[in-house]
């Protein structure tokens, strides 16, 4: 690549006159840059990931039928496939919309969905659910729908500098769809939470899709109000704390995490948003004030909502006291939480091979305890694999935030990417008993439409942002 | 279907998947380990006393050969220089030159490729090791994401980008987003390089 970009690369000192030069400069790097193609390497590698990623979906497909029934029926293998032919048209399209996108985005995604959606149809066998009316068929389609989905985004969005511009419209759509489920009519309350609404058969959880809209504002926002944020205020031992009139934003923020809290009756959601806010913040202004500040609301709020609101108090309980019997046995308990627990250590290290646990036992094992049911059966070792995906798939996104050009790309880089990390945090430290249970889905894993579809078009947004980190050099230099 | 092959086929899974985390990891080992440094065939004589790693931030301003040593060696010896207190005030080295703004071109004064010249972009130009930087800088001196030049309101803004051995502006080791004036030799590793009009 030496030399090849921009058309001025020429030595010093050359005996021409400026006219006539700049001519024959012109002419002279245009032949060199057509000679100089680069070779599409970062795509390359993307697809030979992915024709890795596609094998180990089917093979995982292929273990469960086998463990679980004992011989291969081609359908579902078929339908793997049918996901790895829309995955590789996913390929093409970013050969022609997005060159230089990151390569490893799309086979980690794509190999976390495939596990989950294996790991699901398992489930679906071992309650003799067939057809549409099990959940890992249902997957499938939405699977195809997302990434069709984020196909779209990238086609659509050329360039992400125009999210900048609506960050306000952004705002206004991440608050409609997070007060949707409150709406009496299509709002629905599923298990205690009201986070669903429901259209004619179909069913919608749309603070997932919120997320996207309020990191696009968060990010929108913060690229305009960073000085204020950042560089006045009080220093307090050694940390500089922000004016009481700047702290309008986190206030308003908290306020409608706290509101989601109350009403919505969803810590998870609560949580995901304000610390979505909150690591933004602390990106733009680069001061530690503002999240001890905003660690400090959030931890004074939710111990407020766990004394005053039943249902966190009982999260808290089945937490703290897991085992206590009275708590195991009550409705709301902690039951889930043990039979879980249970899963994962019947599994140990190596687990018990797909489709040869007992991963039914627990409540809800095709969607928010999918970890517990994937540690069962693919032990330790295996569900390492996993986190390992979902680090690289963070931290891809987090280059992003280290090597970009603009700020608001690289603040949307990384918000985005905090989520995932977040949201995986919250789900899988609440199966293992770190933090206290909240039902979140689990990033590509779990069942559930709506979650894979933000998911996706989370990857797509990554996807247009990387290949906007530019990767052509100007100019070599080289001993 | 016997036990056994299922057992196998069981390992066989596991196998692949940490197989393919590590297919990833090792296809973005530059990103973890930073770009592979080229041994260089004959080292400058002067420019050889020290190793990459050298903690001391002195030593890089001590070997170059061009004029820049000199005040560099001065300025890092004094030591209040390196790593000023956040809010204090830089001084700006030259403050007598006019304003950069109207730089259209940044000229390597000194290095391997002296005399090349390179049109300066209209988004920020990224300086490192790194083969996605603007301007790519491989020698033992330079890390992957070394520094960065933007435009700031008024002038060319050079940001060290915390790299190990430092970016040196008219001498001085540059810790806060600095103004670059007009002809002033910016160095990074065994490169200078000034903004020209």
């Amino acid at each position: 690549m030496t030399a090849s970009d921009t058309a001025s690369t020429t030595r010093l000192g050359r005996p021409a006159g400026p006219a006539i030069d700049a001519g024959a400069r012109a002419t002279f790097t245009n032949t060199i840059r057509l000679r100089l193609r680069v070779p599409a390497k970062l795509r390359n590698l993307e697809l030979v990931l992915l024709i890795f990623g596609i094998v180990i979906v089917v093979f995982a497909i292929g273990l469960v039928q086998l463990g679980a029934l004992g011989t291969l029926f081609p359908h579902m293998l078929e339908l793997g496939g049918a996901l790895g032919v829309l995955v590789i048209a996913l390929h093409i399209v970013l050969r022609f919309a997005a060159p230089q996108a990151d390569p490893f985005i799309v086979p980690v995604a794509f190999v976390l969905n495939g596990i989950g959606i294996a790991e699901i149809y398992r489930i679906d066998i071992a309650k003799k659910f067939t057809g549409w009316e099990g959940a890992g068929a249902r997957q499938i389609a939405w699977t195809g729908m997302a990434i069709v989905l984020a196909m779209a985004v990238i086609l659509i969005i050329r360039n992400h500098r125009v999210l900048q511009r609506y960050r306000y419209v952004a705002m206004f759509v991440g608050i409609v769809l997070l007060l949707l489920p409150m709406l009496p009519g299509i709002g629905q309350t599923v298990n205690g939470a009201r986070l669903w609404i429901h259209i004619g058969g179909f069913q919608f959880q749309p603070g997932e899709l919120a997320k996207i809209a309020l990191a696009v504002f968060f990010a929108g926002y913060l690229v305009t109000a960073r000085d204020s944020l950042s560089m006045v205020g009080r220093k307090i031992l050694g940390i500089r704390f922000p004016r009481a009139r700047d702290l309008g934003p986190i206030l308003v923020i908290w306020a409608a995490a706290m509101s989601v809290l109350i009403f919505q009756h969803d810590l998870g959601t609560a949580l995901l948003y304000f610390g979505l806010f909150l690591v933004m913040i602390y990106v733009a202004t680069g001061r530690i004030s503002w999240v001890i500040l905003g660690l400090g609301l959030f931890v004074g709020g939710a111990v407020a909502a766990g004394q005053s609101l039943s249902y966190v108090h009982a999260r808290f309980a089945a937490w703290l006291d897991a085992f206590n019997p009275q708590i195991y046995g009550a409705p709301g308990g902690s039951y889930q939480l043990v039979q879980g627990l249970f899963g994962l250590a019947h599994g140990g290290l190596v687990g018990t091979g797909l489709g040869q646990g007992r991963p039914t036992i627990v409540p809800l094992a095709e969607s928010d305890y999918i970890i517990a049911s994937l540690g069962e059966e693919l032990g330790l070792v295996g569900l390492f694999a996993i986190l390992a995906l979902y680090l690289v798939f963070v931290s891809r996104g987090f280059r992003i935030g280290f090597a970009g050009q603009d700020d608001f790309g690289r603040l949307l880089g990384v918000g985005l990417a905090f989520t995932i990390a977040l949201q995986t945090f919250i789900v899988i430290g609440g199966v293992t008993r770190v933090i206290p249970l909240t039902g979140l889905t689990t990033p590509f894993l779990a069942a559930g439409g709506s979650s894979l579809v933000a998911n996706w078009i989370i990857a797509a947004l990554l996807l247009r942002l990387s290949d906007s980190v530019r990767n052509q050099s100007n100019l070599v230099v080289q001993t | 279907m016997s036990q056994l092959t299922l057992l196998l086929l069981r390992f066989g899974l596991l196998l692949i998947l940490w197989v393919f985390v590590f297919a990833i990891v090792y296809s973005l080992r530059s990103d973890l380990f930073g770009q592979r440094v080229r041994k260089q065939p004959t080292p400058p004589a002067n420019a050889s006393p020290f190793i990459a790693s050298a903690v001391a931030p002195t030593a890089p301003a001590a070997v170059t050969p061009a004029p820049v040593a000199a005040v560099a060696s001065a300025s890092a010896a004094s030591g209040s220089l390196l790593f000023p207190a956040p809010g204090e005030p830089l001084t700006q080295p030259v403050s007598a030159t006019p304003s950069s703004i109207a730089a259209t071109r940044l000229v390597i004064t000194s290095g391997p490729k002296e005399g090349l010249e390179l049109s300066l972009p209209n988004e920020p130009l990224t300086i490192g090791r790194s083969s996605e930087s603007g301007l790519v800088i491989r020698d033992d001196y330079t890390s992957t994401h070394h520094a960065r030049l933007m435009r700031w309101d008024e002038s060319w803004v050079v940001q060290d980008l915390d790299s190990t051995n430092g970016t040196f502006l008219d001498g001085t080791r540059v810790t806060l987003p600095t103004p670059v004036p007009l002809n002033t030799p910016v160095r990074i590793g065994t490169t200078s390089f000034e903004l020209r009009r």
